[in-house]
């Protein structure tokens, strides 16, 4: 598989700030990589470097090998940022053709009705972007990011703001255009959910560093080697659980009835794990292996990184 | 320069949709019909007194040159105050921006293109408007009274080039500032020059009346013009991408 976005240790200060502390990850053709992180990780400054429009301190960002400052790796990547950058006095179709124009495309008419058509607004493309809901100027964004037919999609929080059923229309054209149309798609987002539900390769940004990238199968069933899940024949008592929490080491994601979810670091037995509840007077009805979801993974790695 | 084009004809034709462009029009075309007919009319009152040609030709040539300079300057004003600052703060607000940086556009061809659509607009304005004025001036009242044509070549380059030429590197270099600054700092510069200029030339044309009729008066306008290129031109080395998104909101995110 071919490399389609290759970061190398990417840092970049913002006055005083260190934003970016040697980001890398990289991308393959075909992949749906989501990329996770609270906010202020450094999620929109790795996509601003991505684009070409922040300079890095140090590092090298490349799109199929080209430097992210070159037109040739620019033409190759569509975008949708946090702003949706569409132009609210022009019609849907003037603001495809102004992009399309942007990208040298001599004749984008059959382009830009084949991306309205993706969206679903082909009914709405000669009304002014102004009188557009915020679920229909996303969907119009993403087909801008289509217009020139790029290899590579990155898109900032797509989804964010947007009504339920808007997320899933949106969710589902992200699908049609990574499958359908083959491309790349880098997927900046908050909701868990949807990163779940649609990527196939994840990365977990937190204070300017990456904290996790990989595989998410193969993250969730690492995660899941070591978590589990203990029942108890009470509710343990709010001391004990305090006490559980302090032990960072152990894991310990809650304690609702009497079903306790541990992901224990590593070097952290569950016998271990055992024998405390044991010794603080819990009775143990059974031990069960448990499979860690995304969520789980994500407050796991950010809680890890949380200042104390 | 395909870049530069794309973004060009885009502004342009979001700057004669506007409501502010018919307003601007409407308001110049009725200050224009005013100078059109209240200048000719001053003219030839003053004429009609028997002022000696001789004595009339010196105070006559430097009323159209004061005419030539003033209308063109006052519109490029009024363009560069109303699309240079607060449509720019709205794209950097709105990130529409970001997004046009985030193309294969540099960031010279974005800024040329809005300079350009600010300018040209006003430019030809300008030039219509300084026309109308001098030859009402002349036909409505010069021309009877005298037989002669009073509009000379120095007048002519001054009014239609090198003052132009000046404006378009004072209407870049405010651009360029609303770019990568405050787009309030790029008016402020762009009216405090322009204020300053209006000044020296009112002042210039009352106390050495040949002045604007002359080469010299061309020749000021030419090397103002060159000077301030350059300075635009050394400044614009520095524009860049990076300056003009860190100067957008959510700059830190």
């Amino acid at each position: 598989m071919k490399d389609v976005i290759t970061l190398e240790g990417i840092s970049k200060h913002l006055g005083q700030r260190e934003v970016l502390r040697g980001v890398s990850f990289a991308t393959q053709q075909g992949d749906i990589f989501g990329f996770l992180g609270p906010n202020g990780a450094g999620k929109t400054t790795t996509i601003r470097v991505l684009l070409g429009l922040l300079r890095p301190d140090s590092g090298k960002a490349t799109i199929m090998g080209e430097h992210v400052d070159r037109d040739e790796a620019r033409r190759k990547v569509g975008f949708l940022l946090e702003s949706d950058g569409l132009y609210d006095n022009k019609t849907a179709e003037e603001n495809l053709w102004y992009y399309a124009r942007i990208y040298g495309m001599t004749d984008p008419a059959q382009r830009v009705d084949r991306v309205l058509n993706l969206v679903e607004l082909q009914d709405r493309a000669t009304d002014k972007v102004g009188t557009y809901s915020r679920g229909m100027r996303q969907r119009l964004a993403l087909a801008r990011a289509m217009t020139h037919n790029p290899e590579l999609l990155v898109l900032d929080e797509p989804t964010a703001g947007v009504d339920p059923s808007g997320q899933i229309d949106l969710r589902d054209i992200i699908l049609n255009m990574a499958h359908k149309e083959r491309k790349t798609i880098f997927l900046s987002s908050h909701n868990l959910d949807e990163v779940q539900r649609i990527c196939n390769r994840i990365a977990i940004i937190d204070r300017g560093e990456i904290k996790l990238y990989g595989e998410l199968e193969q993250l969730r069933r690492e995660m899941s080697r070591n978590a589990v899940e203990i029942e108890t024949t009470e509710a343990i008592s709010p001391p004990l659980a305090d006490e559980l929490k302090s032990l960072s080491h152990l894991g310990f994601q809650d304690g609702e009835g009497g079903h306790l979810s541990f992901l224990p670091r590593k070097g952290t037995r569950v016998p271990d794990i055992v024998r405390l509840l044991v010794d603080r007077g819990a009775e143990i009805e059974g031990v069960y292996a448990k499979q860690t979801s995304l969520e789980k993974i994500y407050s796991a790695i950010v809680k890890e990184t949380e200042p104390s | 320069m395909k870049g530069t084009l794309v973004v060009f004809r885009s502004d342009l034709s979001d700057i004669v949709h506007s409501r502010g462009f018919i307003l601007i029009c409407a308001i110049t075309g009725a200050v224009s019909i005013a100078a059109v007919v209240v200048a000719p009319m001053a003219l030839r009152d003053w004429l009609a007194t028997g002022v000696p040609w001789e004595e009339a030709r010196p105070m006559i040539e430097n009323f159209v040159g004061l005419a030539a300079s003033y209308v063109p300057l006052l519109i490029i004003f009024v363009f560069t105050a109303t699309w240079a600052t607060d449509p720019l703060a709205k794209e950097k607000a709105r990130g529409t921006l970001e997004s046009l940086l985030a193309t294969p556009l540099t960031a010279k061809s974005v800024w040329m293109g809005k300079t350009l659509s600010i300018f040209l607009p006003a430019y030809i304005i300008g030039a219509v408007v300084t026309l109308a004025v001098i030859l009402s001036m002349n036909l409505g009242a010069i021309t009877p009274a005298t037989g002669q044509f009073v509009f000379l070549p120095p007048q002519g380059f001054t009014s239609f080039v090198f003052l132009p030429l000046f404006l378009f590197a004072l209407v870049s270099l405010g651009v360029m500032l609303s770019l990568i600054t405050n787009p309030v700092i790029g008016q402020t510069v762009v009216i405090l020059v322009g204020v300053i200029l209006l000044q020296v030339i009112g002042q210039v044309s009352a106390r050495v009346l040949w002045l604007l009729a002359s080469w010299d008066y061309a020749l000021y306008a030419l090397a103002g013009a060159a000077l301030l290129g350059a300075i635009v031109f050394y400044l614009s080395r520095s524009l860049n991408k990076e300056k003009i998104v860190l100067s957008s909101k959510g700059k830190w995110a």
